[in-house]
């Protein structure tokens, strides 16, 4: 195998979602924060609720749209990040070697991974069903209070709060990690490709299983 | 930026057509149970709604005093001690003011 050949890791449907994630996600959370903590006067508090409002539909509607448009890649995501084999409690027993290599500057060894690593499929299984249930319970709350019985109001904000801060202080580990796997990066916000030898060191079971060539070297 | 730029990508047919399917019915009763049971919730809560103003209308109904100014007790206040309404004892004693008090409830 060429250690320089290609692989198409993220496709442009999978890149333009992460995009709407990227422009709604983040500026819900920003905003979500700057609500729980009564960050500023009246009037910056009415504009960061309508901007929390709008990311909030841009984030509904780019979902709903990347289930319709792709649904097999939202058949993939979940079967991915819900399979759980004795290799993802190994990996978690080592937290994927990278507290070692970032305190102890040492490199311990890691099971043989897929696509997603432990961490990741765990956030990503979050990310789906706190996702969800944030949109849901913040329609619930913004757009159909009156509907609500009280209790049911009162349990989707508790709901809503508690995982958009959840999923915000995971968001953190994501966006630090993303960063310091830089060829996965570039690849989700670039080309979509990454290097063949990259692959095999991070994702050899993906590798070795889910790969097809399109041509001969 | 084309298929050119790389040589491999992901099989295509990799999801079996029972995971596809239990995937799916998997999604489909992860949104319905939840919508089903809000709506139950939300139908329970406006029927208890209806009962309650129904019962409220029944009691309007058979009232045989549906009026402030047609009780006999507040016909009797005026006439022997408040004069009128919006006279001056009136005024201080069956009015108020508003007070925010807003910030002592957050």
């Amino acid at each position: 195998m060429d250690d320089h050949a290609l692989i198409l890791k993220h496709p442009l449907r999978v890149r333009m979602f992460h995009y709407i994630l990227v422009i709604s996600f983040l500026p819900l959370a920003l905003t979500g924060l700057a609500l729980f903590f009564k960050a500023f006067d009246e009037p910056a508090m009415n504009l960061v609720m309508r901007i929390h409002v709008v990311a909030g539909v841009v984030l509904t509607l780019g979902s709903l749209g990347f289930f319709v448009i792709a649904y097999d890649r939202v058949v993939l995501f979940i079967r991915r990040s819900f399979a759980v084999t004795v290799n993802d409690v190994k990996w978690f027993a080592v937290l994927g070697g990278y507290p070692q290599k970032f305190l102890l500057r040492k490199k311990v060894a890691v099971p043989p991974m897929g696509k997603y690593n432990s961490g990741q499929k765990l956030f990503g299984a979050c990310m789906l069903t706190g996702g969800a249930l944030l949109i849901a319970t913040g329609w619930g709350l913004w757009g159909f209070p009156h509907l609500l019985p009280h209790g049911m109001a009162h349990a989707f904000g508790e709901i809503h709060l508690i995982l958009g801060l959840f999923l915000t202080l995971f968001l953190c580990v994501h966006v630090f990690l993303g960063i310091y796997m830089f060829h996965d990066f570039k690849a989700m916000f670039l080309h979509g490709r990454i290097p063949y030898a990259e692959a095999r060191e991070a994702a050899p079971l993906w590798v070795e299983n889910e790969l097809v060539a399109l041509r001969k070297e | 930026m084309g298929k050119k730029d790389y040589q491999y990508m992901e099989n295509p047919f990799q999801v079996t057509r029972r995971e596809f399917l239990s995937i799916t019915g998997a999604i489909a009763a992860f949104t319905a149970l939840p919508a089903v049971w809000v709506r139950s919730r939300v139908t329970k809560r406006n029927n208890y709604l209806r009962a309650r103003a129904a019962g409220l209308y029944l009691d309007d109904r058979n009232a045989k005093i549906r009026v402030s100014h047609g009780n006999p007790v507040v016909t009797k206040i005026y006439d022997e001690f408040a004069h009128a309404p919006l006279s001056e004892i009136s005024e201080a004693l069956f009015h108020t003011r508003y007070i925010n008090r807003s910030k002592g409830i957050a």
